[in-house]
């Protein structure tokens, strides 16, 4: 038997009248990543600690429903003791001397971390290829991507090896991996959960976001990671709630809309036809559905360029080879020590974002470029606001195809920003989005819709997607019957 | 004919970005650098928008902490983050010689 195939509430009921301890589920969990090694979904393991962690828990009372339950948390989000490199040179040898927020967090409920999952170097990227380490591979089928940047999440969830996960998404890094690999990402509303901690990428974009198998368990995560946080002055103080609180309630009446711009020729036909195909289930179970126009959705990746590269290009400047982190040998002088250092330790992707986000915040490009983008962010941010004044949630496609090869060209820089271009409108107006899976391609490849909600809305995403969770019931088990 | 930024133009945004690069790399980026600016060109295309500005989707009002002491970071555990330390300092290369 394996336990980890079990529900986070029937695991907590296990643990609670001591017929299973926190070790076995530890071990366990360690067993399948050995299992699965070769999809690469991890960097660094927390073995040692973690055993001992389960070891500790066994005098302690099962206060809460997470408690003993192992998770996995993206290499990004900083943890006292435990290596961080978010997949780069630059940091293959850092050890932080404390936790992020949301770490604390995790440890407060007595959750077990199993290890830091692989991803893009930075965050920068969306197939997990510009990891340091390789790139992780999808469960589906080994020669695909899993999707990025939070692709090790979206790996380790999508082969059952730890039940949660926690990923970072600043222009759809929880979602798109999520649609790859058929898992459920949601990406919070910004502010709800503490960035103190999570090594910046994009400070205006960025939120960490729960990566599970299923909509209820996401919601479960989510309940214990939001919250204000004196640390991080962009979290929002907001009356503590339950976000499982409308699982179950039907949908019938609810409004929703599809914007035509995700329903346009840019998706491939397979997708949108199992899009439209679950609209109309949606129909047929009485919620409405309408297709309205949003402007400025087809202008979201040039926005998001703009502001990530040059938020990134601040960002990263911290990188200098003094304080931590990678540093060049024998520098002959300060400067040759700040340059060589950023040659050696950045990879590809990331110089190159560095350096067009530094030409985009130079002089006078800064208003140009930045002050531009951040006047259409706010009119895209109205235009929103609008549609949610008449339907409760907005719906569309995660992804404009499915996961591709891991063969597949990565020469033409606009590709990766490309591939999120349905998602990345909901991090420019800092909006919460989810995936849940809705069906397969020809290959048997994931297909997932994106649920997008009004800011802090985030109870109503879930309860429509749990509501298409359990009509559609998919066989979301990469070893499952039907699925070799 | 693919469009190119010159070699001035690649090591210009380099320095800016305080990276040293190879000679394959130069190549490389006066193509991709290009691909990637003439993308964020296309915000000169976008009309209609008014001229006020979103820094941050959620504003949390200013909150101010009590200004009193507590235990931080360890500064012997930040300071052996370092690369070089030496003691409580951190080992930099010389900033201001005397030799001018």
């Amino acid at each position: 038997m394996r336990y980890l195939d079990k529900s986070i509430e029937e695991l907590h009921e296990l643990l609670k009248s001591k017929t299973i301890k926190p070790i076995d589920l530890v071990e366990e969990a360690f067993a399948r990543i050995e299992e699965n090694k070769d999809l690469n979904a991890y960097i660094t393991l927390n073995k040692e600690e973690a055993l001992k962690q389960a070891k500790e828990l066994e005098d302690k009372e099962v206060d809460n429903v997470l408690f003993g339950i192992p998770i996995a948390v993206k290499d990004n989000i900083i943890t006292k003791g435990l290596r961080t490199t978010c997949a780069s040179h630059m940091l293959d040898n850092f050890t932080p001397i404390y936790d992020a927020t949301i770490v604390e967090k995790l440890k407060e409920k007595n959750m077990i971390i199993i290890g830091k999952t692989n991803m893009d170097e930075f965050a920068m990227g969306s197939s997990s290829r510009t990891s340091y380490f390789g790139a992780p591979k999808n469960p589906w089928n080994n020669e695909k991507i899993s999707g990025g940047s939070s692709g090790g999440s979206a790996t380790t969830i999508a082969s059952r090896d730890v039940p949660l996960a926690l990923g970072s998404d600043t222009g759809g890094s929880i979602r798109q991996p999520a649609s790859y690999c058929g898992i459920v990402g949601m990406k919070p509303t910004y502010g709800r959960i503490s960035r103190y901690g999570l090594v910046a990428f994009a400070s205006s974009l960025d939120q960490i976001g729960p990566m599970t198998r299923n909509v209820y368990e996401n919601a479960l995560l989510l309940n214990a990671i939001v919250g204000k946080d004196e640390k991080d002055l962009t979290s929002a103080n907001k009356p503590v709630e339950d976000f499982t609180r409308l699982i179950g309630q039907d949908i019938k009446g609810m409004k929703i809309a599809v914007p035509n711009y995700f329903m346009s020729d840019i998706v491939e036909d397979n997708i949108r036809i199992q899009i439209e195909e679950t609209i109309k289930m949606l129909k047929d179970k009485g919620a409405v559905v309408d297709y309205v126009d949003v402007k400025y959705l087809e202008n979201a990746v040039t926005l998001y360029q703009i502001i990530a590269m040059g938020e990134a290009s601040s960002n990263l400047a911290r990188f200098d080879g003094i304080r931590y982190g990678h540093s060049k040998e024998n520098p002959e002088n300060i400067e040759d020590l700040y340059y060589g250092t950023r040659q050696e330790g950045f990879g590809n992707e990331v110089k190159r974002r560095i350096m067009v986000g530094s030409y985009l915040l130079s002089g006078e490009n800064a208003k140009t470029y930045y002050n531009k983008a951040l006047s259409i962010r706010d009119d895209m941010k109205k235009e929103f606001t609008k549609v949610f004044e008449n339907y409760d949630l907005i719906i569309g496609p995660t992804t404009t195809t499915t996961a591709y090869n891991l063969t597949d060209s990565m020469d033409d820089p606009r590709k990766t920003f490309m591939d999120d271009v349905l998602v990345i409108p909901v991090n420019m107006a800092g909006l919460p989005g989810l995936n849940v899976p809705v069906g397969f391609d020809k290959e048997h490849m994931p297909i997932g819709l994106h649920i997008i909600g009004n800011s802090f809305e985030e109870a109503k995403i879930y309860q429509l997607a749990n509501f298409i969770e359990k009509e559609l019931n998919l066989n979301l088990e990469v070893r499952g019957e039907n699925n070799d | 004919m693919e469009e190119k930024l010159t070699r001035e133009e690649v090591l210009h945004v380099a320095e800016l970005a305080r990276i040293k690069i190879t000679e394959e790399e130069i190549e490389r980026y006066q193509v991709q650098l290009k691909q990637l600016l003439n993308d964020v060109e296309k915000i000169n295309d976008v009309k209609g928008y008014d001229d006020e500005i979103l820094i941050a989707s959620w504003y949390a009002p200013t909150t101010l902490r009590e200004d009193t002491s507590k235990e931080m970071l360890n500064p012997k555990e930040v300071v052996e983050n370092a690369p070089r330390h030496s003691g409580n300092y951190i080992e930099v290369p010389v900033v201001i010689s005397e030799e001018a």
